[in-house]
């Protein structure tokens, strides 16, 4: 995997681990220690991915980017038969929807880049059988030019920046900001947000 | 230095952390150096004169890292990014209250939340082998 797509995931997870330990605060006790626990290894993740060069246990990671979405569906579909609207009202809708664009994000590649792994895994099998001078470097592990990955990580940090700090305003440690902060010409006001 | 994402991007944020503090006093015209409530630099960020001294100062770090060496420039961008990674975080919570002696609003949680990711991601991330190299 790139170091680009690699910088993307980890600012992904960054992004993601800040608003899901934000979220803590304004919780119960039994969402708030899978928020933090989550909120921890998300970060934890986020930072080795870029420090140790590898992809650290990426079906691991792929099950953890999407589980905090197959958590809050089955807290509100729970909270909507029982009817118990209490049981989500602190899983905020513009913070939890924004922490699991980051997790898609992290699972979609996860998937598209395991995937690559193995069909690469699998021909370069079929080729060492069939010929042994063949060339088996991947492709995909070409170093970026250094104008071309700062562009790309610009871009991504941009793009995480703008939805975290309006996810982390949307959570009740950051409803305060919005009175003294303004709204950034509406952009802090999405739908939900002062909930 | 073109080889160096770290190099390049400490030299370019720290111009443009320079640039940003120097305008910044064109916005505050009649504000204190602490005060919490600030003027808006480009109609969006508000800064007060602390705050323009603290990106004056950070700019010229990040310059002179970047003209520097690898070394320096990673150095300086990852310490840069965590400190702007708990300013972002620390930020929400102090806006409303006398302890926002930087006069931060929404918008400058933004870009130091944004900066806090570009410089921690290329520190941490880019020019491993030059670190090697140094420990070898």
């Amino acid at each position: 995997m790139s170091v680009i797509t690699r910088s993307w995931l980890s600012f992904s997870a960054l992004g993601a681990g800040v608003i899901h330990l934000a979220l803590v605060i304004s919780s119960p006790l039994a969402i708030g220690i899978p928020l933090v626990l989550l909120g921890v290894a998300e970060l934890t993740w986020g930072v080795l991915i870029l420090v140790k060069d590898c992809l650290l246990l990426p079906r691991l990671a792929q099950a953890g980017a999407i589980a905090p979405l197959l958590l809050w569906s089955l807290l509100t579909v729970t909270a909507t038969l029982l009817p118990a609207p209490q049981i989500t009202s602190s899983l905020r809708f513009v913070p939890m929807g924004i922490a699991t664009i980051f997790g898609l994000f992290i699972a979609g590649v996860l998937s598209v880049s395991l995937r690559r792994q193995t069909e690469t895994a699998t021909e370069t099998q079929t080729e060492t059988q069939t010929d042994t001078q063949t060339d088996t470097s991947n492709p995909m592990a070409k170093p970026a030019s250094a104008l071309k990955y700062l562009s790309a990580v610009i871009v991504a940090g941009v793009l995480v920046g703008a939805l975290t700090t309006p996810a982390l305003a949307a959570t009740q440690a950051g409803t305060a900001a919005i009175e003294h902060g303004g709204t950034m010409g509406g952009m802090m006001n999405i739908p939900g947000m002062n909930e | 230095m073109s080889k160096s994402p770290n190099r390049l991007l400490a030299t370019v944020f720290g111009a443009v952390y320079l640039l940003v503090g120097l305008l910044g006093f064109t916005a505050t015209s009649g504000v204190g150096f602490f005060d919490i409530k600030g003027g808006l630099l480009l109609g969006i960020f508000e800064v007060n004169v602390f705050h323009n001294v603290a990106h004056l100062l950070i700019g010229a770090a990040l310059l002179i890292a970047g003209l520097s060496s690898i070394r320096a420039s990673r150095t300086v961008n990852i310490v840069v990014g965590a400190a702007y990674l708990l300013l972002g975080i620390v930020g929400l919570f102090i806006l409303n209250s006398a302890a926002n002696i930087l006069a931060i609003n929404s918008a400058d949680n933004v870009l130091h939340f944004g900066s806090a990711v570009i410089l921690l991601g290329v520190g941490l991330g880019a020019d491993k082998r030059a670190r090697a190299r140094a420990h070898a």
